[in-house]
């Protein structure tokens, strides 16, 4: 309990990037960096004068900066999921696939979900696009702090692969701290410890579903949705934010008689855009007031 | 069930093209087209916005749409348990963990004193 305790504190500090330097990579930072014998020891912020590491290094730091609460939840969440799996008869590996080939919890209940009531297969690629669209803000919003100094393609295609919610928050909060030559390799292997977790959530779910109780299985279930509710409260700054979580949350039930995912669509693009306008013009009307 | 009947490989080739087709191409196509958005644009923003709403989208539709053990716990009972982890995200130091404890503690709870 303890050490799940201080691993929250270290995987979701409360003041930004003054606690990034209390993260358990930032604890063991000195003993990586090669620092010069008479260099002070309190010098500029690690932001400023960040230590140089080889790639592999960086990878290291990301598998371990991927062993985190994020990681906890995840395997709950993949564990809720390996149990959808189980209960509508999907083959073990071809979900395990999903998890690694996917990699986004909405679209894999979506596919998983559609095959059990016989959606056809068109109709279903369909769904799963609309509801995977939300990854294209997320990957062009994150993609600045991925990209280092030289940019290149295919390392940048390789790393979007790996952004879903989770790497999207935590890209956010971790990979402007870091050098830029650092964040691809980083961001490896976050990404990579990520999914190992999450399919061995998969693989434990789809093992315990049949012998789980209902109130239990109901409880797996509930995870996603409510820890993406709470990290979406957490994440939220600002007028738009909320006012998007708003229009997203009440738009979806009023829109749920559509078909295909467009009510995806229309809570999505439609609630994000109104959550926009407003939020300019209230940012306008406030700067008018200051001047 | 349809899917009992579904060898391994069918499942795979579904997966693969039903599943990690249509959602890596938006992958790809950020990384693409999204190359000269920077940061602070207001194009930026207004991705980030609907990026927000689509969540929070998704997240409704799990809890109005339920599949699974869910469908049978009361609506009332899936929303207030929620509410109930956002409040005790709140009330302990903003405490991610602690939310989800009493959110699915609240869900538990209310389906075992309801039978």
């Amino acid at each position: 309990m303890a050490a799940v305790l201080r691993l929250r504190e270290a995987a979701f500090p409360r003041h930004g990037h003054v606690l990034w330097q209390q993260s358990p990579l930032a604890r063991l930072r000195p003993a990586f960096r090669s620092r010069a014998r008479n260099e002070p020891r309190v010098s500029a912020p690690p932001a400023l004068h960040p230590a140089h590491h080889a790639p592999a290094v960086w990878f290291l730091k990301g598998l371990k900066a991927g062993l985190s609460v994020p990681a906890i939840v995840l395997f709950a969440s993949y564990l809720g999921f390996g149990a959808v799996l189980q209960s509508v008869g999907f083959p073990l590996g071809a979900g395990l696939a999903s998890t690694l080939l996917v990699w986004a919890l909405p679209a894999q209940l979506i596919l998983v979900g559609g095959i059990a009531a016989g959606t056809a297969l068109p109709a279903l690629a369909l769904a799963v696009a609309l509801s995977s669209m939300r990854l294209l803000p997320m990957v062009v919003s994150v993609a600045p702090y991925i990209r280092g100094p030289r940019r290149s393609l295919f390392w940048e295609l390789v790393c979007a692969h790996y952004v879903a919610m989770t790497v999207w928050l935590e890209g956010l909060r971790m990979l402007p701290h870091l050098p830029g030559e650092a964040r691809i390799p980083f961001t490896l292997g976050l990404g990579n410890m990520l999914i190992s977790v999450s399919m061995l959530g998969t693989l434990a779910g789809f093992l315990v579903a049949g012998e789980l109780p209902m109130p239990l299985a109901a409880g797996l279930l509930l995870l996603t949705p409510l820890s993406f509710t709470v990290l979406m409260v957490r994440n939220a700054a600002g007028a738009t934010d909320w006012l998007a979580l708003a229009a997203g949350f009440i738009l979806m039930p009023a829109t749920l008689g559509l078909e295909g995912g467009l009510d995806l669509m229309i809570a999505g693009i439609g609630g994000g855009t109104f959550a926009y306008a407003v939020g300019r013009l209230l940012e306008r009307r406030r700067a008018r007031g200051r001047s | 069930m349809t899917g009992a009947a579904m060898s391994e490989g069918a499942a795979l080739l579904i997966v693969l093209l039903v599943g990690f087709l249509p959602t890596e191409i938006w992958r790809s196509l950020a990384v693409l087209a999204g190359r000269r958005v920077e940061e602070g644009s207001p194009v930026f923003h207004w991705v980030k916005a609907v990026a927000t709403a689509l969540l929070a989208a998704v997240v409704a539709r799990l809890l109005f749409a339920p599949a699974g053990a869910l469908v049978a716990v009361p609506l009332a009972l899936r929303l207030g348990a929620v509410a109930g982890g956002v409040a005790g995200f709140l009330a302990f130091r903003r405490s991610v963990f602690a939310g989800v404890l009493v959110g699915e503690f609240i869900l538990i709870a209310g389906i075992v004193l309801s039978h």
